[in-house]
């Protein structure tokens, strides 16, 4: 029988789940995922990740213990770095090890190390190594890479045409039958953050449904094309370390250089470690743009509905209001 | 003259003040960070930034008034935030209306032209680097004139018979330390210090536990910024062995990574094998270092929201469990209480105790 | 007949309603304690205030916020609901026009509102508890058995400070008592605790928020005077504390409703006869997924009107 692959759906699973799925499924392997966040999954991963890791930590622990019974191997890459320039944050270079540590009885990680500054062919490495755990040919790995990477530029191709990550998915319907949404004469919000923590409706209370269900159009990190991203001139001496932090950075700067969006919604987790430098400059980039209102959410395992849906209506009449004339 | 501060770590100023006055600055003090300086840096650094952020903005903010032109710090190369620290500080004090100007020692093995720049900034004499090498050098023996001293009190501190003694032996004989200035001198002055301090009245038979301290750099060289943990657990009969000194961290971060790091980097690789910034894999390795050496607990201590010591909690949890060694942690920041702390020592020395037995 | 717009704040600690003129002055105000039953509450509230009107005024719109104001907006057919942030910055722009910032200590809740030119410009709310609500003070002068009222002056004796840490009402609480047994005198404790709660606030609500004047102190806490003494001292600038701060969030509720009604030309209200109405709620887990949402329902006289806590669509109602 195939061996059956677990890929829990949290952290980077949300920007790259067409490369990894496709990958382990040409190379034969039945895909297990977790699915989506719910709360048995955060109960479980609030019982067992140390109670000061942020809550992101703790989804993916919690996801991980959804799927251990089910799967012969579980997918954990270590992730440090895939632009030459910055690197991950601590949490992703030392995932492996915690879950190894934490769960004695997990089965076998595939826990390849991605990190393109080793050379060129840093990358295609880490999944021939992927596929050699799984005891693949050379040949059958090479395939399955590069129909992953197809798969992968097709997701980012929709992602850029306006979709976000939960509607882009493969599996929903047909890519040619997608349509970026019409955002014109609408009031439209740039909405930063992870995607953990943006596009997992469950930890963020349905933020990007609440909105769109108040009719307000979203735009996402993942909507912008990254070379326009790099190509943003930085207003510090020093760019920032981490690959997710700089990226939401620049993409903030981007938004209100190009004047896209009329406010600004800031999603972090309580404790989270970078984010407390993003917020600190975000807030000075904003000083600048007083035109843009902004807003920082602060979410972790106990925000509830009710906190959630007084933020984001208010934010939205702080919107509208001056515009409507009181 | 340019009028320079920096960063309060321990007592290491005593060195830095020397160093400084001698290239030609004007040095202002930093105060040893109090209350006030952390109202100060609490109230303008981000909230969840990490504790060492906001001690030292609240230092810069109490030496800034006084005329501060320029401030020397360390940089780094992340993923740890300290290496942004520098950056963050001087848009804090810029948006302040401070004029001031940072000096960022990045790693001279991995930036040398940056370093050279750096130190010329600093050099307003316009030493040559013959004499600027001697002045380094009598800082760096005065450093660890320093390091050695407060080695020294850890071992004395829970042997002494009037409780608080080997403090105020300390805090007198620092002082004939700090006068010292050409290199016989300060050899004079430690050794002088060393036989003082050896004079406390010791109770030899005394049951004394060891306990080894790791974590984040900051928190572990700056006593106001752990509530004087090593003091608290010398009064509790604990002597502490730390598992840094600036003077190691230093040698490690300008020349090549010695044969010490070595040997802890090999003792966390079945538990961490990545590095992750900060001081996580050497808080894993160390851990794994005092148990071999038979040390009955270790501590850690982190800055609250620290991720790579998250990570390193996480995994040090099994390291407990493997090699059968209590590990207490500490996450720190303004709103730690010394209360809270004290019962937790004297829990943990308890538990020591009794797993030690009769 | 004159018209009046009916405002109803259904908070987590206290139920406020306030009766405003055309002009938008108050004519009725009252602040119940909701004590858990938000229902009764309301009802109260109807009957009281309805007792309290001048003779021949009308309720011409209703509005309501809070964190209750779904269900009381179902209850009495309310021309808007608007969430509580929104309420308190019109409140507190007709009471003290030109307001730029506005403190605001609830119950269970805190929130700053920074606005300029009359237009909410940027608001925070509470991300941690930081000990810093109404209801840690409430608890803390019950422990020490102080009436709660006679806390502000007590702070206002002390002289010497002493320091609470804590972020969390736990252990600023432990902190408090250990301060306590080592002696230190009351009027100390309680400034501490005033300077320990402001110092919070500024800290996590108040973070990067640029806090100029007029300064505007409102909600159930503002009654405090050792709390706004704590805010002049901090901030270095005279903090307003408006004759209604306790139930300004009804009054912003009843001017908006005023705005909503002046827009439609009309009121959903259904009468003050709701306070005798039977009104019945019952809660139940759903079983649709593993998120396991606890659903409330709530019944008048029988018939479904409000259904909350879903995470999903499920249950919407009717």
């Amino acid at each position: 029988m195939a061996p059956s692959v677990g890929i829990p759906c949290s952290l980077l699973y949300f920007w790259f789940y067409p490369f990894w799925e496709t990958f382990f499924r040409e190379l034969g392997a039945r895909v297990v995922t977790s699915g989506s966040t719910n709360k048995q999954i955060l109960d479980l991963g609030v019982k067992e990740a140390l109670a000061d890791a942020c809550v992101p930590v703790k989804l993916y622990f919690g996801h991980v213990q959804a799927l251990m019974p089910e799967v012969d191997f579980l997918f954990v890459p270590r992730l440090v770095c895939l632009n030459y320039q910055t690197t991950y944050c601590p949490k992703f270079l030392g995932l492996p090890d915690m879950i190894r540590h934490t769960f004695t009885g997990s089965p076998p990680l595939i826990d390849i190390r991605i990190d393109v500054r080793e050379g060129l062919h840093a990358l295609p490495k880490a999944y021939w190594q992927a596929g050699r755990a799984l005891g693949a040919k050379h040949a059958a790995v090479a395939r399955a890479y590069l129909l992953a990477w197809k798969a992968q530029r097709r997701y980012l191709t929709l992602l850029q045409k306006g979709l976000l990550p939960g509607e882009a998915a493969p599996g929903k319907s047909s890519p040619t039958g997608k349509r970026p949404p019409d955002r014109r004469g609408r009031l439209v919000f740039g909405v930063l953050g992870y995607p953990y923590l943006v596009h997992d409706p469950y930890i963020s209370v349905g933020l990007i449904a609440r909105l769109q269900k108040m009719g307000v159009g979203v735009i996402t990190l993942e909507n912008i094309p990254p070379r326009l991203l790099y190509r943003q001139p930085l207003p510090l001496d020093k760019r920032l370390f981490w690959t997710p932090g700089d990226l939401v950075y620049r993409a903030a700067l981007y938004l209100l250089s190009s004047r896209r969006v009329h406010g600004l919604i800031h999603v972090t987790a309580f404790g989270c470690g970078p984010d407390a430098m993003v917020g600190k400059y975000l807030e000075q980039a904003l000083r600048r743009h007083p035109e843009v209102p902004f807003l920082t959410l602060t979410v972790d395992e106990h925000t509830g509905e009710a906190g959630m849906a007084t933020r984001i209506e208010a934010f939205v009449d702080m919107v509208r209001r001056p515009k409507a004339g009181w | 003259m340019p009028r320079v501060t920096f960063p309060h770590v321990g007592e290491s100023y005593r060195a830095f003040k020397m160093l400084m006055e001698d290239l030609g600055n004007e040095v202002i003090v930093p105060p040893r960070p109090s209350r006030r300086t952390l109202d100060l840096g609490v109230r303008h650094a981000p909230e969840f930034a990490c504790f060492p952020v906001k001690i030292l903005l609240g230092t810069y903010l109490e030496t800034c008034p006084q005329g501060v032109e320029l401030i020397v710090t360390t940089g780094g190369v992340g993923p740890c935030r300290a290496g942004h620290y520098a950056q963050l500080h001087k848009k804090i004090l810029r948006s302040l209306g401070y004029a001031v100007d940072v000096v960022v020692l990045e790693p001279p093995r991995l930036y040398p032209l940056d370093f050279l720049h750096s130190v010329r900034r600093l050099n307003p004499h316009r030493l040559s680097f013959r004499a600027i090498y001697e002045c380094v050098r009598r800082a760096w023996r005065k450093l660890q004139a320093l390091d050695n001293l407060e080695k020294l009190t850890h071992k004395i501190r829970p042997r002494e018979l009037r409780a608080g003694e080997t403090t105020r032996v300390y805090r007198r004989v620092l002082e004939w330390v700090d006068r010292a200035y050409t290199m016989r001198e300060i050899v004079e002055a430690e050794r002088a210090a060393a036989e003082e301090l050896q004079k406390v009245p010791q109770d030899p038979a005394r049951e004394v536990f060891k306990v080894g301290i790791v974590g984040e750099v900051y928190v572990l060289l700056e006593p106001a910024s752990n509530l004087e943990i090593e003091e608290a657990l010398g009064h509790m009969g604990v002597e502490v062995e730390r598992s840094i000194f600036l003077t190691g961290w230093t040698r490690d971060n300008t020349w090549a990574e010695t044969h010490e790091v070595l040997t802890v980097k090999d003792a966390a690789l079945p538990y961490l094998p990545e590095l992750l910034g900060g001081h996580g894999r050497d808080s894993v390795g160390n851990t794994v270092i005092f148990a071999k050496r038979g040390f009955h607990g270790v501590i850690q201590l982190a800055p609250f929201t620290c991720i790579p010591e998250i990570v390193a909690r996480t995994i040090l949890t099994r390291v407990s469990r493997d090699f059968g060694i209590p590990v207490l942690t500490f996450f720190l920041d303004e709103q730690t209480g010394k209360a809270g702390m004290i019962t937790r020592l004297e829990a943990f020395v308890d538990l020591m105790r009794r797993r030690k037995g009769p | 007949m004159a018209k009046a717009y009916l405002g109803i704040d259904v908070g987590s600690v206290s139920t406020n309603l306030a009766v405003l003129n055309e002009a938008g002055e108050v004519l009725a105000g009252l602040y119940l304690r909701t004590r858990g039953r938000p229902i009764e509450a309301i009802q109260d509230g109807l009957r009281e205030i309805a007792g309290l009107l001048p003779p021949g005024v009308a309720i011409a719109g209703v509005g309501t916020t809070g964190s209750g104001r779904y269900l009381a907006g179902a209850m009495v057919g309310a021309d808007v609901v608007k969430n509580e942030i929104t309420a308190h910055a019109v409140a507190a722009c007709m009471m003290v026009p030109g307001v730029q910032t506005v403190l605001e200590i609830g119950g269970q809740d805190s929130k700053i509102i920074i606005l300029r030119n009359g237009v909410v410009v940027d608001f925070a709310m509470n991300t941690v508890c930081a000990a810093g609500t109404g209801s840690f003070l409430d608890q803390q002068a019950a422990r020490l058995n102080i009436p709660i009222e006679h806390f502000g002056e007590l702070a206002l004796k002390s002289t010497n400070p002493v320091r609470i840490a804590g972020r969390c009402t736990v252990f600023a609480e432990s902190d408090m008592i250990h301060k306590q047994q080592m002696g230190h005198p009351l009027p100390d404790i309680i400034r501490g605790l005033c300077e320990a709660l402001v110092r919070n606030y500024l800290n996590n609500v108040g973070k990067g928020k640029e806090i100029l004047p007029p300064v505007v102190f409102q909600g159930g806490v503002a009654a405090n005077v050792g709390i706004k003494a704590a805010f002049e001292h901090y901030l270095g600038m005279p903090v307003v504390v408006p004759e209604h701060h306790k139930i300004m969030g009804a009054i912003g509720a009843a001017q908006l409703a005023a705005e909503e009604v002046a827009r439609t030309g009309r009121t959903n209200f259904k009468g003050f006869a709701v306070a005798e109405l039977e009104y019945r709620t019952r809660s139940f887990l759903c079983d649709g997924c593993p998120n396991s949402c606890e659903i409330a329902e709530m019944y008048e006289d029988g018939r479904v009107i409000g259904r909350w806590g879903a995470r999903c669509p499920r249950w919407d109602v009717v």
